[in-house]
């Protein structure tokens, strides 16, 4: 039988998993630990739900971070009014996990800790740059997220020892837009065939200055396409340009084949079609509009 | 580690004391009794019918531990309105036909209430997006959305309740459902929600392999798990192991020594005192399996040397027709085309799974609650196993949460019925999705080889039709598949010859059995694509090619003879003609528009004919009775899983009677009080049922006149029937209540049941189980699919469906039954594929969702039958024939290559794309 604690704040969270030796995990939404739990993947002596402790549960947008505490829910995530218009990348791919009495309780945070390849909010999060602030009994620091994921569903983030706080990513600046597409069998509640996230920065003359590509799943963990970005940095975004991107990425990345899903040919065949397309709406977002140039 | 959770629910303060791990849908339903919320999956939040809100937000109860609600406020259906006092949504999904089943209706409702309490002006993209978390299997979601928007638009105050329909005839006016108060507030009692003290828990032994002997079976270590009673093995079943009246070659459990055939055969019961212990000794009752090689493909099952699956070798059944001279035909023809289409395992994936309620009743019968399409079949099936009579036996059909013909399958009422003979105590048993999944009976695959033939002025000529139906592991009442395959793959055409050949094949899949359209919609996909191919060839018009060809009503068809039934195919493509011309202009100006980009509209037209025919003896009966009370009681079985026949029922006797519908009682389906009115499926309830209903209460009326014409001294024919009472033709003031003339009946010793019989027997002489009344519907309908040629990815945008009924009864459920076949139809074509070994349940079985649904017009073609009630025929299956052959023609013109093979994934759609030249 398994014990469920209720933290007050994250001081007692970690005391609790230290009481159990690392038999005790940390839980926010449950979407997945209880799912876990029943088909028996995962046996914690405790959980440790973390969504009443007030400092995970708000999103700020302070100075050049905006910061979102772990217990927020995705549903949170994409209501939220700068990040629903200013963050499409991670609006979207909130609105992407399950279906909505689904995102009314997952988190971002517990998405990331889950490790799998293709979860929308890990992709985003890559994206994103975003990093993850872990707390431990050693105390507590931030790492980018891109570097937390060991292998399908193993997180550097031991849930039993530690908890994430906060992710943050910085607040857009200057010509920046981002992106999000995603496929599937069908158009709600599935996990994706591919999904992609992309942020954008254009110089002033309209070329790309830096640009930040995501996918999933088309390597053992969230996968982020360094070669492509190097790539594109300096060159004029237009079909050509993003084009090019594909095929870096095509013959970069190794997807498998999912018997219910996709074939990896299926899914290569995909990648530039959904990459192109992310860059192309990035970069639409990124310019500077008619209306704010009126401004 | 139990502790004491305190929150409000539904306004009001509870505590309970638990485990805070347990899911908050398990404390709802078990300790606090609320079972308005229902379970779909196995707690993995896959289909939301558990949706309650929290605080006011909607969350998966089945991912909700309990220890998250202390301090917090949940709503459940319950809480949302009561049937006196229902709340706005409630009344709007009950006016306008949002529920079938009911099963979803729950989690579709709270997920509505979110939506509005937040949003109160919602777009119907809003409402989309609010429910695409919420699987429905009926309705095909256009009548849930209607229903919000309904609802919102009356809690703006901009719309008034619709009163009028209290007044109006029971045919085409009064169209509620008999029991939506019910439903829609959570109160209806579905076999898991009904309360039974002392009752004990069954769980079932199922093989992991395809294919492999039974060496040993050892039940001591299960016996010895907490909370079991007893195992049942081959060894315990008393009469035979065997429901060969319904499957030939199937036992209740396989015996040591015996082999199981497919993942998911049954080789033990284990009854336990909880849940719980049930699953524990499932798990220790061990097995010795050896395995052997399993074919899971039929054309290699036909192989001279493959793996016999059965002792009489690996072809279950075959039929052939064969009319005038099709080779000659053939050779003769300008153009031919040849064509292989494939289908695949579907499965019914209706939101309740499967489950049932056993125990011993009043009189003693060994009695069964169950989903059953005809409680009498299910009797006779169960009584053999248990060596009794069919009298010892009883069979009771409860509200129901869907079936689309899973529900034929015996298996689950004798494995009941055996357990409780056994323990001589309640037993219940629900199966896992992940079970019902593996256990329950598919749609069968089929490969279909067509070679058709036409003249260069359209007209057919010949054709050759060879089809493989894969049955999987049993017959599974998958005997007559070959005859249906062929009638519906040879349609309402004129052919100058034909030559069909189809068998049933067994593998080691899992077994094929009933699904909505039984054996046709396979066939007619693949005749409806061929046509499309040659009507391609031609340069042709996919409606008037259609027309030209049409089967008139008195020729005698390719089958041997004309039908008996009014045809009505002509009129539905005229029609579905203008609705085809204007979808395929608008594409085609679509297409020039974006000839630069990947996206391409197709339109694509298919039609059908599916006969609703009844095999064996045509003679069907059913009883009406004048009550004590003064109420009408009509006796049938016409069991309703949610297409509403009970409904329909009510609706014909009221109005043969001339009475209004609260008159009427309806006793429904249940072995000990209603009559075999023998009608296990076929979209033949409301035709033979009802046509035996309104002969019942036609007699019934004129013994009643006959009775009170004495008390109002009046001829019977001046006898007026007024709801409670009876008048001398139009004089109010010579009237008696109809509990008065109950009354003088039962002075007089004059029994007030009578019996009705529909009986064709004088039209169909000598009919015996293989011969079909070749009664038929018809139907056609045009989809367009957005297709992006880059990704492969389609959307089916809009669909226009023209359906011969005869009569729409109820127009309204009648729509609903319509387009909730043409979203499963959707499925189909799409994205529905059980892979044996891979698929488990609802994250890996794509059914559509609300955003998955297109734009759907319903346009009814009403030639009246013959024989049926005011004119009605069949429809609850029919719809899903045309479905998948219109959207895969719209692909395959969109891309301009052949799609041959079903769902068409995004996968396959690229490839036809590329192929095509378009990328």
């Amino acid at each position: 039988m398994t014990h469920y604690r209720m933290a007050a704040s994250v001081e007692e969270a970690l005391e609790i998993l230290e009481e159990h030796g690392g038999e005790a995990r940390i839980m926010a939404g449950g979407t997945d630990v209880m799912v876990d739990m029943h088909k028996g993947r995962i046996a914690p002596r405790c959980l440790v739900d973390i969504t009443r402790i007030p400092e995970l549960r708000a999103i700020s947008v302070e100075g050049e971070w905006v910061q979102v505490g772990a217990a927020v829910t995705f549903a949170e995530i994409h209501r939220h009014p700068f990040i629903a218009q200013r963050v499409h990348v991670l609006a979207e791919a909130a609105r992407s996990v399950g279906a909505l009495p689904i995102q009314t309780a997952a988190t971002w945070a517990g998405n990331i800790v889950q490790a799998m390849p293709a979860a929308d909010g890990a992709i985003a999060a890559l994206a994103l740059q975003a990093e993850a602030r872990i707390a431990d009994a050693e105390g507590a620091r931030w790492k980018p997220v891109e570097t937390l994921f060991v292998r399908p569903g193993v997180s550097a983030v031991n849930p039993c020892r530690q908890v994430i706080t906060h992710i943050r990513f910085r607040v857009p600046s200057g010509l920046w837009g981002s992106a999000w597409t995603r496929a599937g069998r069908r158009e709600s509640l599935v996990l994706p065939t591919l999904n992609c996230g992309v942020s954008l920065r254009l110089h002033e003359d309209g070329t790309v200055a830096e640009a930040v590509i995501a996918l999933g799943p088309v390597a053992p963990t969230p996968y982020r396409a360094r070669d492509a970005e190097a790539f594109l940095r300096g060159k004029t975004p237009d079909a050509a340009a993003f084009a090019e991107a594909g095929c870096i990425i095509t013959g970069d990345c190794n997807p498998r084949t999912s018997p219910a899903r996709a074939s990896r040919e299926y899914r290569l065949a995909l990648i530039p079609e959904m990459v192109a397309q992310a860059l192309e709406v990035a970069t639409r977002r990124a310019q500077p509009s008619v209306e704010a140039a009126v401004r | 580690m139990e502790a004491t959770i305190s929150f409000t629910l539904n306004g009001k303060a509870v505590t309970v004391r638990t485990d805070p791990m347990r899911t908050l849908l398990e404390v709802l339903r078990n300790d606090l009794g609320l079972t308005g919320t229902k379970q779909g999956c196995d707690l993995e939040g896959e289909c939301g019918a558990c949706t309650v809100l929290l605080d006011g937000v909607p969350v998966r109860s089945c991912l909700t531990p309990a220890g998250k609600v202390e301090g917090r406020e949940v709503l459940t259906v319950e809480g949302l309105g009561d049937p006196d006092r229902l709340h706005p949504l409630q009344k709007a999904f009950a006016e306008t036909g949002a529920v079938q089943c009911g099963y979803c209706t729950p989690g579709m409702l709270m997920s509505s209430a979110a939506l509005l309490a937040r949003n109160p002006n919602p777009s119907r993209q809003d409402i989309i997006e609010a429910l695409e978390g919420n699987l429905c299997r009926c309705t095909g979601y256009a009548r849930i959305i209607t229903a919000v928007e309904l609802a919102a638009a009356q809690m703006r105050g901009e719309a008034s309740p619709d009163g009028a329909a209290a007044q109006a005839r029971p045919i085409g006016g009064d169209l509620l459902r008999v029991d939506i108060a019910e439903r829609v507030t959570g109160r209806t009692r579905y076999v898991e929600d009904m309360p039974m003290p002392d009752a004990l828990h069954m769980r079932v032994v199922r093989s992991p392999h395809p294919h492999a002997r039974v060496v040993a079976v050892d039940t001591q270590k299960a016996l010895e798990v907490s909370g079991v009673l007893r195992v049942l093995t081959a060894a315990d079943i008393p009469g035979e192991n065997s429901i060969e009246g319904y499957s030939k070659d199937e036992t209740v459990l396989v015996p040591v020594g015996g082999t199981v055939k497919m993942v998911g055969d049954a080789v033990a019961l284990v009854i336990a005192a909880t849940p719980e212990a049930a699953q524990a000794g499932v798990a220790a009752v061990e097995v010795a399996y050896e395995p052997l090689p399993a074919v899971l493909d039929p054309e290699e099952a036909l192989a001279p040397d493959a793996v016999p699956i059965h002792a009489d070798g690996n072809v279950l059944s075959t039929f052939a027709i064969t009319h005038g001279d099709a080779d000659a035909a053939l050779a003769a023809s300008d153009a031919v085309v040849d064509a292989t289409y494939r289908t695949s395992y579907l499965e019914h994936a209706t939101i309740e799974r499967e489950a049932a309620l056993g125990y011993i009743d009043e009189e003693g019968r060994i009695t069964v609650v169950s989903g059953t399409h005809e409680p009498h079949w299910h009797r006779d099936f169960a009584a053999p196993v248990l060596g009794l009579e069919p009298s010892q036996v009883r069979v009771i059909m409860p509200p129901t949460g869907g079936s689309f013909g899973k529900r034929q399958d015996p298996w689950l009422v004798a494995a009941t019925a055996l357990a409780v003979y056994h323990m001589r105590r309640p037993v219940r048993i629900a199966y896992t999705r992940r079970e019902s999944f593996d256990a329950s009976p598919k749609r069968h695959p089929y490969v279909c080889h067509y070679t058709v033939g036409a003249m260069r002025d359209g007209m057919l000529t010949g054709l050759r039709l060879r089809v493989t139906a894969n049955t999987g592991a049993y017959d599974s009442g998958g005997y007559y598949i070959p005859n249906y395959a062929i009638v519906a793959g040879g349609g309402a055409y004129r052919w100058r010859g034909v030559d069909a050949f189809a068998q049933s094949v067994y593998t080691n899949g899992p077994k094929a059995g009933q699904m909505r359209g039984y054996g046709t919609p396979q066939s007619n996909f693949a005749l409806e694509c061929t046509l499309d191919e040659m009507i391609q060839r031609l340069g042709d018009d996919p409606v008037e090619f259609r027309l030209r060809n049409a089967i008139a009503q008195h020729e005698t068809t390719w089958l041997g003879y004309p039908v008996a039934e009014s045809l009505g195919y002509r009129q539905v493509l005229e029609a579905i003609r203008p609705r085809y011309q204007a979808l395929e202009a608008a594409a085609r100006a679509f297409n020039e528009g974006e000839r630069n980009t990947p996206w391409r509209k197709g339109v694509g037209l298919a039609g059908m004919w599916y006969r609703f025919g009844k095999y064996g003896i045509p003679r069907v009966a059913a009883e009406a009775e004048l009550g004590l009370d003064g109420r009408f009681i009509v006796y049938c079985s016409a069991p309703d899983y949610g297409q509403g026949i009970a409904t329909v029922i009510v609706q014909l006797a009221a109005e043969t009677l001339g009475v209004s519908r609260d008159a009427i009682r309806l006793v429904n389906a249940d072995t000990a009080t209603t009559l075999d009115s023998s009608v296990p499926g076929a979209s033949r309830a409301t035709y033979w049922v009802g046509g035996a209903v309104c002969r019942a209460v036609t007699a019934l009326r004129e013994v009643v006149a006959e009775v009170a014409s004495e008390m109002l001294d009046c001829p019977p024919s001046a006898v007026v029937l007024a709801d409670d009472r009876v008048m001398a033709g139009g004089d109010a003031h010579r009237s008696l209540r109809l509990s008065e003339v109950a009354a003088e009946m039962e002075r007089l010793g004059q029994s007030r049941k009578v019996m009705g019989v529909l009986d064709l027997r004088a039209q169909f002489p000598n009919y015996e189980r293989e011969v079909y009344t070749p009664h038929f519907v018809t139907g056609a309908q045009v989809a367009e699919v957005l297709v992006n040629t880059a990704t492969g990815q389609a959307r089916v945008t809009h669909v226009v469906a023209a359906h011969d009924v005869g009569r729409a009864i109820n127009p309204r459920d009648a729509r609903g039954q319509v387009e909730g076949a043409i979203v499963m139809g959707l499925g189909a074509a799409l994205m529905e594929e059980f892979v044996p070994g891979v698929t488990t349940g609802f994250s890996n079985y794509y059914i559509p969702t609300a955003k998955t649904m297109p734009d759907i017009e319903v346009i009814f073609v009403e030639v009246p039958s013959y024989q049926g009630p005011f004119g009605a025929k069949g429809l609850g299956e029919a719809p899903i024939l045309p479905t998948a052959p219109a959207i895969i023609n719209a692909i395959s013109r969109a891309v301009g290559a052949r799609i041959r093979e079903i769902p068409a994934t995004p996968e396959r759609i690229l490839a036809a794309a590329r192929q095509g030249g378009l990328r």
